[in-house]
């Protein structure tokens, strides 16, 4: 990684950890998820035994509904904001590669995106604080589940950087991002509707919801990871593209 | 240090830049003028490499745009109209970055932004939140970015919009001062401020340019130097006397005060009528009472140039 590169990602990171939107979602983030989670560990204390608590966790609506509204917040001003204030002007004047303000910008995103799921982490370590036992975790569907975590978010935060180059106006490239994500998560629930086995198969690759069951079941598979990786460099391509033209006005 | 032949730039509504032509030299300040929307700031941005050309060769700080944009972006100091910054970042920590990003050699940065920080008159809110700076100090510090890492060529868009008198005096004074061993472009609609500071303007209208010459070449191109007499003679003899002098272009009867006449004589372009006026009064033993001439300012040949 280049120079530029990492000085750029210190000022993203830098910038979300500064403005009041990275300590409200850090807040909301904890409250629902400890909500989530508490109801999970209800659940479970009524004699269910054929899930853990993680998989219940990450296949809980909390989350999805979380992830869905929780990215196009976090990306919507990575572009529009610099657009909107003219500083995109300054940046792109300095000897910079595109590609690094691209990657660095979506870096920066993916980091804070991290930072705020290690809340849910300490539900684990609560639960073993409150019921004095020493819990047995699962180590690989645990870290199966982060990688999965991992990849949708990165998926996801490309296309709002996608959307975001799109706009001068955040509340555009949210409602774009937002569109374009909701609309590839409930595509996978169409896999129940449809009766044709062909399609069906097809609908399962982008199931997000069925993927990560069977990722916190500890079942690793590769296509999934395909999918999210090949679909994040499809979208920080389009950006890159939109950025070469400049021909942004509105 | 700049070579422009044949730019133009075409938007999706029109043409904002019109295959325009100008070069500038090394260790030149040159103003570049234009009435709002003329096309100063597409041209600049174009020059920074912000904006691809639609046609036109380029060249800038001995790189080509765009194959060398890179380069030309290392080469060049830029200061955007408006000055935008980040402003939750503090001055000093945001030149670092800048100079980071412009490539300061790792140890000299410390030293570099010291320097500029001086020289901008920045020492004393260098630890202030660039969001609570006054439209002063923002612009010393987009001007202090430009310089980071001290590059040959300056390009600065209307550095002086929006400040006070005082605050455009001392600014001045400063890029007077860097034009001592750079090469600066700087546009403006302010006129008195090229007479200041430049040696040379440029002209641009309605994205083409009308005029690029030094300004004193660029006074003599326009008939101001008028001449304003008053004198006790027969209004309309005494004008068709100075009509009919060689280089007088005409003359135009102000006003009459009893007996007393008064006429604006305007010169042939490039004439100095005020021996042949003399001889003239002389002859024909006129009472003289006013005798004055206008000097050819920047304005006029602006006005002159860039009307309808």
């Amino acid at each position: 990684m280049t120079r530029a590169f990492w000085t750029l990602w210190k000022r993203e990171a830098g910038a979300i950890l500064l403005s009041p939107i990275a300590w409200v979602l850090l807040t909301c983030m904890a409250l629902i998820n400890g909500f989530s989670f508490s109801q999970c560990v209800a659940y479970l204390g009524q004699g269910v035994r054929e899930f853990t608590v993680m998989q219940i966790y990450f296949y809980i609506f909390h989350f999805w509904f979380l992830l869905i509204i929780l990215v196009p917040i976090l990306t919507m001003r990575l572009f529009s904001e610099e657009y909107k204030t003219g500083t995109i002007e300054m940046l792109l004047t300095a000897p910079v590669r595109d590609g690094d303000v691209i990657l660095s910008k979506f870096a920066g995103a993916l980091s804070f995106y991290l930072l705020l799921w290690i809340p849910s982490l300490l539900g684990l370590a609560v639960f073993q604080v409150v019921t004095h036992q020493a819990v047995p975790v699962a180590w690989i569907p645990l870290g199966l589940s982060y990688l999965m975590v991992t990849l949708v978010g990165m998926l996801y935060l490309s296309i709002g950087l996608f959307t975001s180059v799109l706009s001068k106006n955040q509340a555009v490239s949210a409602m774009l991002s937002f569109t374009i994500i909701a609309l590839l998560f409930f595509t996978g629930f169409l896999s129940y509707l449809v009766r044709d086995p062909g399609w069906r198969e097809v609908l399962t690759y982008i199931f997000t919801l069925e993927q990560m069951r069977s990722f916190s079941a500890g079942q690793f598979d590769s296509r999934p990871v395909v999918f999210y990786l090949s679909g994040t460099i499809f979208f920080l391509c389009l950006t890159q593209r939109v950025m070469a033209n400049r021909t942004l006005k509105g | 240090m700049i070579r422009v032949e044949n730019l133009t730039k075409k938007y999706a509504g029109g043409e904002a830049v019109r295959g325009i032509s100008f070069s500038v030299e090394k260790g030149e300040v040159v103003g570049f003028l234009g009435p709002n929307g003329a096309g100063k700031s597409t041209t600049m941005r174009i020059l920074t490499g912000f904006l691809p050309a639609t046609d036109g060769q380029i060249e800038v700080a001995g790189a080509k745009l765009p194959e060398e944009s890179l380069l030309v972006r290392q080469r060049i100091g830029y200061m955007p109209e408006n000055v935008p910054l980040y402003p939750e970042m503090r001055v000093e920590e945001f030149l670092e970055y800048r100079g980071r990003l412009k490539r300061v050699a790792r140890k000299g940065i410390t030293e570099r932004v010291g320097l500029v920080l001086d020289q901008c008159g920045l020492s004393d809110v260098r630890k202030k939140i660039i969001g609570t700076l006054s439209k002063g100090f923002r612009q010393r510090v987009g001007l202090a970015d430009a310089l980071i890492h001290n590059p040959p060529l300056l390009i600065l868009d209307e550095p002086t919009a929006g400040l006070d008198p005082h605050q455009i005096r001392s600014f001045r004074e400063l890029i007077k001062d860097l034009g001592r061993d750079r090469t600066i472009l700087l546009s403006t609609h302010i006129l008195s401020e090229v007479e200041m500071v430049c040696r040379r303007a440029i002209i641009i209208n309605r994205g083409k340019i009308e005029a690029s010459d030094t300004l004193a070449n660029l006074a003599k191109r326009v008939q101001a130097g008028a001449l304003q007499i008053e004198v006790k003679a027969d209004p309309v003899g005494a004008r068709e006397k100075l009509a009919k002098l060689s280089e007088v272009g005409g003359v135009v009867e102000l006003n009459r005060v009893g007996e007393w006449v008064s006429f604006e004589v305007t010169a042939l372009p490039g004439k100095d009528i005020r021996g042949e006026v003399d001889g003239l009064i002389k002859r024909e033993q006129w009472p003289l009472r006013d005798f004055r001439r206008e000097k050819a300012r920047l304005e006029d040949v602006f006005v002159e140039l860039t009307q309808e």
